[in-house]
């Protein structure tokens, strides 16, 4: 009898996850903002791994760049270019890559960045920050 | 007792999945792409739905990539049957080239409860430069290094003016072709770091654009 209530409870349980299951095997690509890695693209521990090589570079728009950053990331959205570009170029030095990193509201926006700045600026080793600020804050746990 | 279990159960299953049935907003379109003139302060689409369930949507939210991208006004509950449209903005402001901006629209519709809309907005340059920044080394010969720069034919100018913020380096214009200019840049030495910004516009006035050249010096990683 004992067993019984329990398989009938697994059963009820069971059934009751099911759509949620059904949704989430069904929805699972259309919530997501992460896209494929690319070659341009780069991890969290490789881009720490380059020090004071690394250049970083905030796509995310002002408000949150204001709130917090990675420490010494210089902000450049598309929005601001104009008055935001000079400041990283007077920065950036050959030797150093650059690191652009966005989040999960701007996700398109660090591309964008890192394609100006390869295409308009004629900049080389520039990186999008696999997982962006997200990625960036979970490292530092 | 069996048989309550088991009617329980069905209960269960036909309510957790009774809404995901019955709810069902359809977007018209989920990615609109917009050509704005030359000159254009906004970019406006409008992505319009329909709820074709049989129980209403609600929308819990409608958040903007950004601050420069706002919506209309929404509505809060959509009845089946209704139909509707969320007007995105993109306010232009300095950007220039492909813009994508995207509406994240979150509703209680189980089935599809995040729609991400994209706005593509194409905004067309008066003044488009190739590349925005040159640079020479510490050391390096002191040789002049080109921007090219195009006109749109709406800005009707013929000739270009350029100025550098700093005296450390000198620009010459010349034509190249139908609305098209190279501008020579140099630095006067590169035995020290420098930089400068270069305005360019178009000599009958226009919205002016910016490039950046510098002598880079040495060590600047170990800042």
């Amino acid at each position: 009898m004992t067993r019984r209530a329990a398989r009938q409870v697994l059963l009820i349980l069971s059934l009751a996850l099911l759509p949620a299951v059904v949704q989430a095997v069904y929805m699972r690509n259309r919530l997501s903002w992460r896209q494929p890695a690319t070659a341009d693209e780069v991890s969290v521990q490789e881009a720490k791994s380059w020090g004071r090589e690394a250049m970083w570079i905030d796509a995310r728009p002002g408000t949150e760049y204001e709130k917090e950053h990675v420490p010494g990331a210089l902000p450049l959205s598309t929005d601001e270019w104009d008055n935001l570009l000079p400041a990283v170029l007077n920065s950036w030095s050959p030797e150093r890559k650059l690191v652009v990193y966005c989040s999960k509201q701007t996700c398109g926006a660090s591309r964008e960045v890192a394609r100006r700045l390869r295409e308009e600026a004629g900049l080389k080793n520039v990186f999008v920050l696999t997982g962006g600020w997200e990625a960036w804050k979970s490292s530092e746990k | 007792m069996n048989t309550k279990i088991n009617t329980l159960a069905i209960i269960v299953a036909l309510l957790a999945g009774s809404h995901a049935a019955l709810a069902n907003l359809k977007w018209e379109q989920t990615q609109i792409e917009l050509h704005p003139a030359l000159g254009e302060t906004k970019a406006v689409g409008s992505f319009k739905y329909h709820n074709d369930g049989s129980q209403p949507v609600y929308i819990k939210s409608v958040r903007t990539s950004c601050g420069c991208t706002t919506t209309s006004p929404h509505k809060e509950v959509i009845q089946p049957g209704e139909s509707g449209e969320i007007t995105a903005t993109f306010n232009i402001g300095s950007s220039t080239g492909l813009q994508q901006k995207t509406v994240e629209v979150q509703t209680d519709d189980p089935k599809t409860p995040a729609t991400v809309l994209t706005l593509r907005a194409i905004i067309p340059q008066a003044v488009e430069l190739r590349p925005t920044f040159v640079y020479w080394q510490n050391g390096d010969p002191a040789k002049p290094k080109t921007i090219t720069v195009k006109l749109a034919k709406e800005t009707g100018a013929k000739n270009l003016k350029v100025t550098s913020s700093s005296p450390d380096f000198t620009a010459k214009v010349t034509s190249i072709g139908a609305n098209e200019f190279s501008v020579e840049v140099a630095p006067r030495d590169t035995s020290h770091a420098a930089s400068s910004t270069l305005t360019i516009q178009p000599e009958n006035g226009g919205k002016p654009v910016f490039a950046t050249a510098r002598v880079v010096g040495p060590g600047t990683t170990s800042r």
